[in-house]
């Protein structure tokens, strides 16, 4: 390599706090980006964790109504015998669905509550402790959500002033806003004095109906119910919860970027200012801007890579560390977002090579004769 | 004079405009041969660096022409400045301006680098330069653990080594002790001499006149008449010999810039007798010298 070429690398390693604090603040704001972001993908992977782990393609409900966390919805035990007719049917899960408050230890907890049947289906996917509720004052509760709370499987515990026994402790079902509890449909509807009633009915086709001919079949054959894709729902779903977190994620993932990028933009800028005497005069005894502006350039380059490396590797650090602590918070990393989070740390690095290289080109090689 | 190197003819640079205009620069002319050393002395203000930076094609002057071996370089775009620099023009600052990442070789080779020559050969040359001036064992020290006196011969191996017709040094021993100042002007004189390249000096300090083939005296940004200067003991200022104040003291007359220096002379008047009294420039009515 040649003298010139190794000016920007020699100039980086003579200021080795500048060097290290520039690489940490893109470190840093890189974590920040990824973190917030898996935070933010791993709500979404929450919110349509039941619907993709139950069986059922097909999602039937009360009309008008779109959505399944959240939303309440009643069909009679005719319409689910209905469903069960109809042509190309080949499963037919009901469940009862109902968002509650639970007391624990005076502590308010809310959890979405599923009635189901063991012996059909749509109850807990994992368990990893006891077994389902299979009859009677039965409860599968989340791990996670158990854990907190010093719940342990053969405790009892008072839901709505009904004692439930807990006797299976579920994986997967956690989730920083409302956990999952199980219990059988026939006890729920009991609790809630909702005789036969069903609130969603999950459908699986036989083979060789499509997703769709399903559900042209439902709607058209039934009345007063709504037939839709299980991935709509869950798009629903995103759309009425994730968009009160994602736009002050979002928010939270812009002050990221643009924090990482005053932070390396300072640093670099101010570096390129220390330096603006020797650069002016390499301009005094004849070198070209061209050669300034790559120094820098590669200062910034060298800065942003090594700093988007170290964040992204200390992210799944700190995710582990979060999950271990919190495990309720679901943060995925995905191969999208950590390119994403990589061009932002590189972007930041342009954007203060850009101001700096802005810097050199203002500067006057007479001015290095001045004292 | 047929084998000049550098010719500058009635320029004038003005900074500013309107009420804030200062002509720092006032038609002047001036012609340096091969091999000369010119002194450029003068009060603050005077001038002298804006002088250097239009030789040195640093600055466009706003009047008049600058030629380098015929070569106009007033008609010359910008653009092809950094080049005339690079390849005809050596410089020497007062703070020697060394990169400080850069080790003394490479401080050298780099320059050569910028002119196209392979690192390779950059390093070999750069290093037989600061050989020769005496730097042999610091080739690889980084410039913060030189002494004053080193740091400006690398300087000097810097502004030589794509063998330049000119070297410009501005206020080159300000920054040094006087022994130390003295041996760095005699090694550019030896350079200037020995290799046949012009060198101009642009300095406050009466003690390198001496090794000046001419001295100009630049004031108001005009070549004025010799005057004769006299060096203030106390604080070392050369003045101007009517514009000083004086003292006699056991017979012998000594200036001063202040009647601050003038009392802390009296007050002890043994402990500045060391510093030579008065000395006088070769006065000169004319606006250059002719050579030798
Ligand atoms: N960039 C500039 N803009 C405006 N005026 C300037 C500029 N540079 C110099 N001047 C003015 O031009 C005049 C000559 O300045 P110059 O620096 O050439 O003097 P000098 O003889 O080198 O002084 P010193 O001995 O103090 O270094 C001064 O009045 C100065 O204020
Ligand atoms: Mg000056």
């Amino acid at each position: 390599m040649s003298i010139k070429q190794s000016l920007s690398y020699r100039n980086l390693i003579q200021e080795k706090t500048r060097f290290i604090l520039s690489v940490g603040g893109i470190t840093l704001a890189v974590m920040l980006i990824l973190l917030l972001n898996g935070l933010m993908k791993g709500l979404y992977e929450q919110f349509g964790a039941y619907l993709r782990n139950t069986p059922g393609t097909v999602v039937v409900s009360q009309a008008g109504i779109n959505n399944f966390i959240g939303s309440t919805s009643t069909l009679s035990s005719d319409t689910v015998e209905t469903i069960q007719e109809i042509d190309g049917v080949s499963q037919v899960i009901p469940v009862l669905s109902q968002f509650i408050i639970l007391d624990l230890h005076d502590k308010k907890q809310p959890a979405y509550l599923i009635g189901y049947d063991s012996s059909i289906g749509g109850g807990p996917w994992r368990i990893s402790a006891g077994r389902e509720a299979q009859s009677g004052n039965e409860v599968v509760f989340d791990r996670t959500l158990a854990n907190r709370h010093q719940i342990q499987v053969n405790d009892t515990l008072n839901i709505m002033g009904e004692q439930f026994k807990v006797v299976g402790l579920s994986d997967g079902t956690a989730s920083w806003m409302t956990s999952y509890v199980f219990m059988p449909k026939a006890s729920m509807e009991t609790l809630f004095g909702l005789k036969g009633d069903t609130s969603f009915v999950l459908v699986t086709a036989d083979t060789g109906v499509t997703q769709q001919k399903l559900m042209e079949r439902l709607n058209t054959t039934l009345a007063g119910v709504h037939a839709s894709a299980e991935d709509e729902v869950i798009a629903n779903d995103l759309n009425l919860f994730a968009r009160f977190f994602s736009a002050p994620l979002q928010l939270m993932v812009g002050i990221a970027f643009l924090i990482g990028t005053l932070i390396v933009g300072l640093i670099i800028y101010t570096a390129t200012t220390e330096r603006q005497k020797e650069y002016g005069v390499l301009k005094a005894v004849g070198s070209k801007n061209n050669l300034l502006y790559r120094t820098v350039a590669i200062q910034s380059l060298i800065v942003a890579s090594l700093g988007s490396l170290a964040g992204v590797g200390l992210t799944f650090e700190v995710a582990r560390l979060i999950t271990t602590i919190r495990p309720q918070f679901l943060i995925l990393i995905e191969p999208t977002s950590i390119f994403g989070a990589v061009v932002a740390g590189m972007a930041m690095a342009s954007l203060g090579a850009f101001f700096s290289i802005w810097a050199v080109t203002r500067l006057s090689p007479a001015e290095v004769f001045r004292k | 004079m047929t084998d000049f190197s550098l010719r500058v003819e009635g320029i004038s640079k003005r900074y500013g405009s309107g009420d804030t205009e200062v002509t720092a620069v006032s038609n002047i002319s001036l012609t340096v041969s091969q091999g000369e050393i010119v002194l450029i002395m003068g009060p603050s203000g005077s001038g002298k660096t804006t002088l250097l930076l239009l030789l040195g094609a640093l600055l466009k002057p706003t009047q008049g022409r600058i030629s380098l071996d015929g070569l106009d370089l007033s008609s010359l775009a910008e653009k092809a400045l950094p080049d005339i620099r690079l390849h005809q023009l050596g410089f020497v600052f007062q703070d020697f301006k060394l990169l400080s990442a850069l080790s003394v070789l490479d401080n050298v080779a780099i320059v050569a680098e910028l002119a196209g020559v392979n690192s390779k050969v950059a390093r070999r040359k750069a290093a037989s330069l600061l050989t020769e001036l005496g730097l042999a064992e610091r080739l690889n020290f980084l410039p913060e653990k030189l002494s004053g006196g080193e740091k400006q011969r690398v300087a000097i191996a810097r502004a030589l080594i794509n063998e330049p017709r000119i070297i410009l040094a501005d206020e080159p021993t300000a920054n040094l002790d006087s022994k130390i100042g003295l041996q760095i002007m005699r090694l550019l004189r030896r350079i200037a001499k020995e290799q046949g390249r012009s060198l101009i000096i642009v300095s406050h300090d009466q003690r390198i006149k001496d090794i000046a083939d001419r001295v100009l005296w630049l004031e108001d940004g005009r070549f004025k008449d010799m005057v004769t200067m006299v060096t203030d003991p106390v604080c070392g200022m050369a003045l101007e010999h009517e514009k000083a104040t004086s003292a006699v003291w056991e017979g012998q007359a000594y200036y001063f810039c202040s009647e601050g220096c003038k009392h802390e002379f009296l007050a002890n008047p043994v402990h500045f007798q060391t510093h030579q009294a008065a000395l006088s420039l070769p006065s000169a009515t004319h606006q250059e010298y002719p050579l030798g």
